[in-house]
């Protein structure tokens, strides 16, 4: 009887068989991704990790969402201040890094993107990412020998469809948690010891970094202006999305999970080196309409940061690199083996 | 075997039940029309006039219809199921495809049904919910990734009037929440309720009535809310910047007759 129910319904999701609990490390608050309406399964990890290293997503089949999101640096991209389309083409800003995106609520550095389930769009559509059509290549993943079977074991149906080539991507990207660096280990009491200059440090983060770079994400998720620029005609960042004045040059509060490997900074990549990112909140903060009140205090711009301050916090933020991500094996490119 | 043998099964399972007083079928037909002619889209000519005086075809008509009621005349409502991915209860009525100009609602309760409530627009408040399909699967480029939502009313032609490059006019209606201080959100979303006029279609097993809906470019571009000028702003893309022309959006649905069928 149930099987007729479904049968005449339409087309519905079934997920694969190998239903996987995600576990939320303890330190974290609650995800935010809709787990209810696209159960994660191995199938369908597996689909979207494919799918995630398969450059058949771009239009020339030449550029993957693992080019500008690279494993091996937290799924950032190490090499590009504006991470390269098809034909070579610039982006307009630095791939961020992927991890713990199940708990966050808007994506890309605008948050104009507020479900994980949608992120691939812009990066399939964008003429200076991918190129492509979302018709286009459902169409060439239908046609494709190994992708209908995927599908299927990953979803049930042999069609493939938009949707569930974004739960699949969604459930791998999902999967991409960054919960077990030496920090980690150290506040769950897993027996980790930091160092003295890293326990100051991590002092010093608390009170001069944790307001905006909160809770053990690292980032509050909101949108500010850290004081980069005085005009803001090349990319206005969160107003290209609000279209307020008032959130000219606001740019999401990135995680600094794994920020040792995460090179270029800022969502323009400016600074190299996280020596310079610390030297522009002591000294380069620049007065705009918009700047956060938090870097303007008293009367001063910034934050106040001797020299051997920032040394301990950058030497607290390296205890936030986490190799269990950067090397596990089921994140990893799968047609490399 | 197993796949013919599952094959039988559902159409088993699907059939109508063998007596008088179950369900039925009632079928909304979606008719595009300008003025007194049945639109034809990609004519070599220019053969409508808006009521500015100025010659134009169509090229793309495409648009939403959901979250469908239908009166009966004992005061009964059936709502036709609606779900929130898309799978169920939202239509894409598109010109250039003759399928997508009938809604078909089955298992209808028997009656006597003589009005209709139906939304043109998407709130996009839904996608919280995740990825969307069916009717609103992104593939068919109404989806806004960006400040996610859905054009929910594309009309695209030209126009010699229009000063666009190509001479084209494309009027993309979508918006579904109105934002303080936003040069750009607004909400276009329209419900209408259409009466059958003093008719009524009889539902019931074996009697399958079509209701014939006519929506009128011509209206689209000349009613409550603006009169439209190709001369100016014939590149319409963001929700604000189509507040006016979606006021006419109502007005170009009706209901022309009944098939009691």
């Amino acid at each position: 009887m149930l099987m007729i129910v479904v049968a005449c319904s339409g087309d519905h999701i079934s997920p694969g068989k190998d239903l996987y609990v995600l576990q939320k490390p303890t330190n974290f608050p609650e995800p935010r991704y809709t787990f209810e309406n696209n159960r994660i399964t191995k199938e369908g990890i597996e689909l979207g990790r494919a799918l995630f290293y398969d450059p058949i997503l771009s239009s020339d089949s030449s550029i993957a969402c693992a080019n500008c999101h690279q494993q091996v640096v937290a799924f950032g991209d190490p090499v590009h201040r504006f991470s390269k389309g098809v034909g070579d083409r610039d982006g307009i800003r630095n791939a961020p890094a992927l991890q713990n995106l199940a708990f966050q609520s808007h994506f890309f550095w605008d948050g104009g993107v507020t479900h994980l389930d949608f992120t691939p769009i812009n990066a399939i559509t964008s003429e200076l990412e991918m190129a492509e059509n979302l018709s286009s290549v459902v169409k060439k993943l239908q046609r494709s020998k190994t992708y209908p079977k995927k599908f299927e074991k990953a979803f049930g149906g042999n069609n493939v469809t938009s949707q569930k080539l974004f739960f699949s991507l969604s459930q791998f990207m999902a999967m991409l948690i960054s919960a077990d660096s030496r920090y980690d280990r150290y506040v769950r009491n897993e027996g980790e010891v930091l160092t003295s200059v890293e326990l100051e440090g991590m002092k010093l983060f608390r009170v001069k970094c944790a307001t905006c770079h909160a809770s053990d994400l690292f980032t509050d998720g909101s949108f500010r202006n850290n004081g980069l620029d005085v005009t803001f005609k090349p990319d206005s960042g969160r107003a290209r999305i609000t279209e307020l004045i008032g959130d000219r040059g606001k740019f999401k509060v990135p995680s600094l999970r794994n920020v040792e490997l995460t090179a270029p900074y800022m969502h323009d990549g400016r600074f190299r080196t996280l020596t310079q990112v610390l030297n522009h909140y002591a000294q380069g903060v620049i007065h705009s309409e918009t700047l956060d009140p938090t870097l303007n205090q008293n009367e001063s711009l910034g934050i106040a940061l001797t020299e051997e301050e920032k040394s301990k916090i950058i030497s607290f933020v390296k205890t936030l690199t986490d190799k269990t991500l950067t090397s596990d094996k089921r994140f990893s490119n799968p047609f490399l083996k | 075997m197993l796949t013919l043998f599952f094959f039988l099964l559902l159409l088993g399972s699907c059939s109508e039940p063998e007596i008088h007083d179950g369900p039925g079928t009632l079928t909304l037909h979606f008719d595009n029309v300008v003025g007194d002619a049945n639109l034809k889209l990609n004519t070599t000519n220019t053969p409508y006039i808006n009521s500015k005086s100025e010659a134009y075809k169509i090229t793309t008509l495409r648009y939403y219809v959901s979250s469908i009621k239908i009166k009966n005349d004992d005061g009964s409502v059936y709502t036709d199921e609606l779900r929130s991915d898309g799978s169920a209860g939202y239509y894409l009525v598109n010109e250039s495809d003759a399928d997508s100009h009938d809604i078909v609602l089955e298992n209808v309760p028997k009656g006597n049904y003589s009005e209709v409530t139906f939304t043109v627009g998407i709130d996009a408040n839904q996608l919280n919910q995740g990825a969307q399909t069916g009717a609103l699967d992104p593939v068919h480029g109404l989806f806004w990734s960006w400040n996610s939502g859905y054009i929910f009313m594309q009309v695209e032609g030209e126009s010699p009037a229009s000063t666009e490059a190509g001479h084209v006019f494309q009027y993309h209606v979508g918006g579904y929440k109105d934002v303080a201080g936003s040069t750009s959100q607004a909400n276009n979303v329209k419900t209408l309720t259409l009466g059958f006029n003093g008719d009524v279609a009889p539902v019931e097993h074996g009697h399958e009535p079509e209701v014939h809906i006519i929506y009128d470019v011509d209206k689209f571009f000349n009613g409550p809310g603006s009169t439209v000028t190709f001369t100016a702003n014939a590149n319409r893309h963001s929700p604000k910047s189509c507040v006016d022309i979606a006021g006419n959006i109502s007005s170009a649905f009706t209901v022309d007759h009944v098939h009691a069928n």
